[in-house]
This record gives structure tokens, sequence and C-alpha cells, in this order.
């Protein structure tokens, strides 16, 4: 198990890694041009797409460290039994959500079959938008892997407060 | 119906700790269903995708690219020596090497807790090895990284310009006398602490010693000047300057030779995973909002609450009274999202200027950072000290109460944030 994490946490990183500088990039360029008076057209639709690329794949990264913002105070406060069968109940409306993020994510890409990107024509919107059925699969399995840790911390009565997000 | 099923339904998964993000998203989810039935759900995938395509907010991850590098530089150090020679001569010195260090990387940073982080990791240890007491090592670096979300480039600012229409850079010129008036006040404070406690002199003050440190961070010195200049020149957008501080960065980081690659690569991945967790909120509450607007709930609070009272004074010290007490309980990213886009009608409709609101806001969110349970900043400093959340906040009240001081200021007297607005954009 902890070795398919490290791979699946080293595979998300790269990822992270990936668009990150992709998006610098970007930025960098469509800042240049304009102000060379060459403005490139595809700039703005791009790096908004790169932005939502980097906002899924990086939620299942923080799904596997345990990094979105929650508010655990509550239910480190109650007693033992009812702290894991909250675990229990909260994780099954993640799982449930993301199943249904997934499952009408996939039903979208049909729908978008034709459309292409406005500046990009060759660029098909269906391969953007991907990102929501693969990312909800990907935090699916991020938060799967992320279980056991959060059970033992339920059962321990030690939930941690994610510092992660707040700037 | 609907409206209450959607606050108690919210509330009772955020006190179960399902991460707030989806929260949102399956209340959000559940009121369309209700609404307008199964036909709704094709909607869910493409909100949840174009609201994470907010373009301003791209200014997020850049300029938490750009912290990440200059942390990687070797500049936090630098910044450091520089104001230890400039400050350490007084009483309680090295207290205010924190504050001064802590005000120059917000000038680049635009976030509290990497604020915390670079100058935090530094300086708390130097500070227990000079005789400080851990506690108020701690509350001091904690207190005055907060400074970092209201002197400009800010995040909070960020965000709250996407989710209230307001101009970004008019919010960051109003930041700049309220964050300066907070590191005085902060270092007014530590110098009164220092005298009390009998707290060490650093050193010697050595002209020859402040030249020199002033000419290996002189390059240092320039960043704020290249990002802010060029923002508040209008040369470039919020964004743009973000970019510009990425290239900045990066140049004064092989200029210097320290460029860390392997710490460099850790931190760009930790600024995805921070950019990813506030950009599924922001989609989150775009796929909530797309309800309310339908439901007119936030038109429906503000037409109840200034049924109650016009006078702007009145409903600012009632928003106050709310931040504080989120404060205690929410990120500043969450708070800003969750709330901003429910109040702003009210704030309209009294006559309250937006960009004066966002320094509220702002400041209601920098003390939230300091008061547990949830506080991101006082945690991490806690966590770099290795002392007591609770000894530190007995110390950190004293520095909590100059940014309260600080926010009574900015909501009463409207020109400390608002006069270089006015002089310089209206």
């Amino acid at each position: 198990m902890s070795r398919w994490r490290v791979w699946f946490e080293n595979l998300l990183e790269l990822i992270v890694l990936v668009l990150m500088v992709a998006l610098a990039i970007e930025v960098l360029l469509g800042v240049t041009y304009r102000k060379l008076g060459m403005s490139l057209s595809w700039y703005d639709e791009i790096a908004s797409v790169t932005l939502a690329w980097l906002t899924y794949y990086g939620a299942a990264l923080a799904a596997l460290r345990g990094a979105h913002i929650g508010v655990p105070e509550i239910v480190r406060l109650m007693p033992r039994p009812w702290r894991v069968a909250t675990v229990y109940v909260s994780e099954g409306f993640v799982f449930a959500f993301m199943i249904l993020l997934a499952w009408t994510g996939i039903d979208v890409l049909d729908v978008l079959a034709t459309d292409t990107l406005v500046s990009l024509p060759t660029v098909p919107v269906s391969y953007t938008q991907s990102v929501i059925p693969i990312g909800a699969v990907l935090f699916i399995i991020a938060e799967a892997l992320h279980f056991p840790q959060q059970l033992a911390e339920a059962r321990a009565g030690a939930l941690s407060v994610t510092t992660t997000g707040d700037p | 119906m609907n409206i209450l099923f959607i606050l108690v339904g919210l509330l009772a998964l955020i006190l179960i700790n399902v991460p707030i993000a989806i929260a949102l998203a399956i209340v959000a989810v559940l009121a369309m269903l209700a609404t307008d039935g199964i036909g709704a759900l094709p909607d869910l995938p493409l909100v949840m995708f174009s609201g994470a395509t907010n373009f301003p907010l791209l200014a997020i991850p850049l300029f938490i690219l750009a912290g990440a590098i200059m942390n990687s530089s070797g500049i936090s150090r630098r910044l450091i020596a520089f104001a230890s020679a400039l400050l350490g001569f007084i009483r309680g010195g090295l207290a205010m090497v924190v504050i001064g260090a802590s005000m120059f990387f917000a000038e680049i940073s635009g976030s509290a807790v990497a604020d915390v982080a670079a100058i935090g990791s530094i300086m708390i240890p130097a500070m227990t090895r000079n005789g400080y007491p851990k506690p108020f090592a701690a509350a001091v670096n904690s207190s005055a990284a907060s400074l970092a979300i209201i002197i400009p480039p800010s995040i909070p600012m960020i965000l709250y310009g996407a989710m209230s229409n307001s101009s970004v850079v008019q919010l960051f010129v109003a930041g700049i006398v309220p964050g300066i008036l907070g590191g005085l006040a902060m270092m007014a404070l530590a110098y009164w602490f220092a005298v009390r406690h009998d707290y060490p002199v650093a050193e010697q003050f050595q002209l020859k010693r402040l030249w020199s440190t002033f000419k290996d961070a002189a390059l240092a010195f320039l960043l704020p000047i290249i990002i802010l200049g060029g923002i508040f020149g209008g040369l470039v957008t919020a964004t743009e300057g973000a970019g510009l501080a990425v290239i900045a960065a990066m140049g004064i980081g092989f200029l210097y030779r320290e460029l860390n690659w392997r710490h460099l690569k850790r931190v760009i991945i930790e600024g995805g995973i921070q950019t990813a967790v506030v950009m599924v909120l922001v989609a989150s509450s775009a796929l909530l909002g797309t309800y309310l607007t339908e439901a007119q709930l936030p038109q429906e609070l503000a037409r109840t609450i200034s049924g109650w009272t016009e006078n702007r004074y009145a409903v600012l010290a009632l928003l106050n009274i709310f931040f504080l007490i989120i404060g205690f309980f929410l990120h500043s990213a969450a708070a800003i999202i969750l709330v901003i886009p429910v109040v702003m009608p009210l704030v309209q409709a009294v006559g309250i200027d937006p960009v004066h609101f966002g320094l509220i806001v702002t400041l209601n969110l920098a003390i939230g950072q300091q008061t547990p349970p949830v506080a991101s900043v006082l945690i991490t400093a806690c966590s770099i000290a290795k002392a007591n959340v609770w000894e530190v906040t007995r110390v950190n009240v004293y520095f909590i109460i100059v940014l309260l001081l600080v926010l009574v200021l900015v909501t009463y007297v409207p020109v400390v944030p608002m006069g270089l607005v006015h002089f310089f954009y209206r």
C-alpha cells in the first residue's frame, strides 16, 4: 500500500510542478508579447485552463496529504466511537460527491464533443474539460489512500488542522 | 425553506469535518436538484470547471511561486542581517528585526504563512538563543507575519477583489498606511516588553556593518520597487506584476548564486497545493453562487439588515464582530469565499466603499490568523518554536490588541486606508 502511495504521490507532485512552471511561463510570455505590441490571442484562455488543471490535480495531491480546509475541532471533542463513526460519515459524503462529479464529468464530455476553444480552434473543449472526471477519480484514489491515516488520527483523538490554503 | 436547508446543511457538513469546499458543493448540488430537478446535474462539472478559471486569481500561484523562489535564494537571510544591523542595538532589538524584516518580506510575498515560515525559521531560534522566552519569540513572529496580508501585495486582497469585483490595485494601495501603522505599533509594543522584561541588546550599532549588509541586500530591496512600482504605476496588472515578481526573484536568485533547487522544487509543489486548496473553494462557491443568485439570498439579507439600520458605522460594527467570530473558526481564504458574496449587497446598500471594506475584512482575517483554535500563522510559529499554543497566545494577546486598534482606526477613520487611494486614483 505504502509503495503505491509513494508512487501516486510522486506522480501527482510531478504534474503539479509542471503545471506551476507552465503557468508562470505562460503569464510571462503573455506579458512580454503584450508589451511588445504583439498580444497572444490564446494567452488568457490557455492560462485560465492551466489554472483549472492545477486546481484539480493539486486538489488530488492535497487530498492525499489531508490538506483541504476543514473544521475538525468539534469531531475532536467527541468520544472515540463517535469520532470514528463521524469520520466514516464525512468520508462517505466526500466519496459520494466525487463519484457524482466523475460521472457527470464524463457525461458532459459527450455533450462538448464538437466544441473547441475560442482562441485555439484545433483544441477540443472536451480535452480541457477532461480534468474534471480525471481529477475526481484521482481525488477518490487519493482520499482512499489517506483514509487509513485519518481513521488512525480519529481513533487517537488527534485529527489535525491544516495550515495549507491559508495565505 | 431552501435557504434554511442550505445553511443548516452546510453547517452540519462543516461541523463533521467534511472539507469546506466539498460541503459547499454538496449543498449546492442538493439545492439545484431540489429546484431544477435532475436536469441541473450537467451544470455541476461545467461550473466546477469554469469556477476554477477565474483569470485574476492567476496572481495567487504566481505570488506563491515568487515567494518560494525568494525563500530559496538567501533573500530572507540578507534582509534579516540588514534589519539586525539597523535595529539590533535597541533593547529588544531582535523583536524589532523580526517586525522590520516581516514588513519588508510582506512587500514581496503576500502570504502570512510564507512570511512566518521564512522569517520565523531563522529568527525564532536566534531569539531563544539570545535569551528571549519562546512564547514571546513565537508571538512576535506570528503577529508580525500577519502584516503580510495587509501590506501589498496580498493574496487575501486578490481573492477579495475577485469575489467583490473591486480593484485589486486600489486594495493594495489602501493597505500601505494601515500596514505601516500596524508595524510601527508592534515595534513600540515590543520595546515596551523589552524594557519591562529586560530583554537583551543584540549588537552594537556600526555604520560599517550597516553599509555592508545594505550592499549585500541591495538587490532584494529592488524587488518591491519592481513589483509594486510596476503595479501602482499602471505598467502591469496585478497578475502581470506577480509574473514580474517571479522573473525578478529568479534573476536575483541567480545573481546571489544561492538558489537551493531541492528546496525550490518542494516549495513550488507546496505552492501548487495551496493554490489548489483555495481554487477548489472558489470553484465550489461558484456552484453555490449560481443557486444563491437565483434565490436572491444576499439581497434578502441586505434588505433585512438595512431595515434595522442604515447607519454604515453600525453595519460596520456588526460586520466586524461577525468577521472576528468567523476568524476563530475559518481560514482567511475560506472566510472570504464563503462570506463576501453574501454580504456585498449589504455593504453596497449602506454606501460603504468596497475597497475600504476590503481592508476591514483583511484586517479582521489577519487577527483571525492569530486566534485559536483555527490560527494558521500562530500554529506555524508555535511549531517552529516548539511552544504551546495557549502559552504563546497569552503573550500574543497584546499584539492582537494592536491589530484590533488598527482595525478600529481603519474602520472609523476611512482616510487612513483610503487617503492614498483618493490621492492616486479618484
